[in-house]
């Protein structure tokens, strides 16, 4: 018998749907992943609440601030409850306590009014753990009206069960 | 095409890297007037405090409506949220857009309880339709005060 003799051909592999697939991989993760929650402190533990609803419109002008605390790997406080701390990035310091982060926001409300915008349209966004004690939250809210900051929020995470 | 497919796997595991799965959160969406409000109380409207009193450690001795306690725990603040249904009868009625709360925080309480007292007051999460029910948007803090020193 006689085979008609194939021809072998060293076949290439069809990498179209994989490369389209890993382009669609690419565009969910940028997507997922964003870039907007850098001010947000990881440290702090925000408290949980149902009613707290992401804005539906982004707000134009925001000011974080991150209250909070030092944790161990275990999640304890490191230090005293009664002492937490803002996280802020661009001053000389990385971390403060209330009492000395109020130059810095009569320093942020001079910015925003250099750069022709009024604090008063400026929302602080407060961002305090669960554990900081009340009074230093109404604190850091007079200290922002002092500086002529206006619009408050105060952050919690959403309870998903 | 094979140094494409490179550059688009760098890129991919790039972006698996970096994602933190971030839990989404919110505000709660109140006008604050805080400190003194301009011009005289407006003696039509029932005010609406809530007082929140603090053990030592910043836990939650006592939520109380009024001059009514309403103990502690998840059932006092499920409390509290229906009487403030009651306190301005439907989700959205109109008059309770002027109702204003007062929540008087001992300055050592967890900041946490602060919190769901204002979800409690501002209004609940429909169980039936998942929407929000609006009740109180205004909600005033009490001065702090310090402890003596």
């Amino acid at each position: 018998m006689k085979f008609k003799k194939t021809q072998v051909e060293n076949p290439e592999i069809d990498m179209t749907p994989m490369i389209d697939i890993v382009f669609q991989l690419i565009a969910f993760f940028t997507i997922v992943s964003n870039f907007d929650q850098t001010k947000a402190d990881e440290r702090v533990k925000l408290p949980r609440d149902p009613m707290a609803k992401p804005p539906e419109v982004k707000r134009e002008n925001e000011l974080y601030i991150n209250l909070g605390y030092v944790r161990n790997k275990s999640g304890e406080i490191v230090g005293s409850r009664s002492q937490p701390y803002v996280f802020y990035q661009g001053g000389d310091k990385e971390k403060y306590t209330v009492v000395e982060f109020k130059p810095i926001l009569h320093q942020e409300a001079r910015l925003y009014g250099q750069e022709g915008t009024d604090p008063k349209t400026v929302t602080v966004v407060l961002r305090a753990d669960k554990e900081v004690p009340t009074g230093l939250v109404q604190e850091m809210i007079k200290f922002s009206q002092e500086a002529s900051f206006e619009r408050f929020a105060l952050m919690a995470t959403q309870k998903t069960d | 095409m094979a140094p494409m497919i490179d550059v688009v796997f760098q890129l991919l595991i790039f972006f698996m890297l970096t994602l933190k799965i971030i839990e989404p959160e919110g505000d709660f969406n109140i006008n604050m007037p805080i400190g003194q409000s301009g011009g005289p109380p407006d003696m039509s409207i029932t005010p609406i405090e809530v007082q929140l009193i603090a053990n030592e450690d910043g836990t939650l001795r006592s939520l109380n409506f009024g001059t009514r306690s309403l103990g502690t725990g998840d059932a006092a603040f499920q409390a509290l949220n229906e009487e403030i249904l009651r306190q301005i009868g439907e989700p959205g009625n109109p008059q309770a857009k002027d109702t204003e709360a007062t929540i008087d925080a001992d300055y050592g309480l967890n900041y946490e309880y602060v919190i769901r007292a204002v979800g409690a007051v501002t209004g609940r999460v429909n169980p039936e339709t998942k929407q929000i029910d609006r009740y109180i948007e205004k909600v005033k803090f009490a001065p702090p005060k310090p402890p003596a020193t």
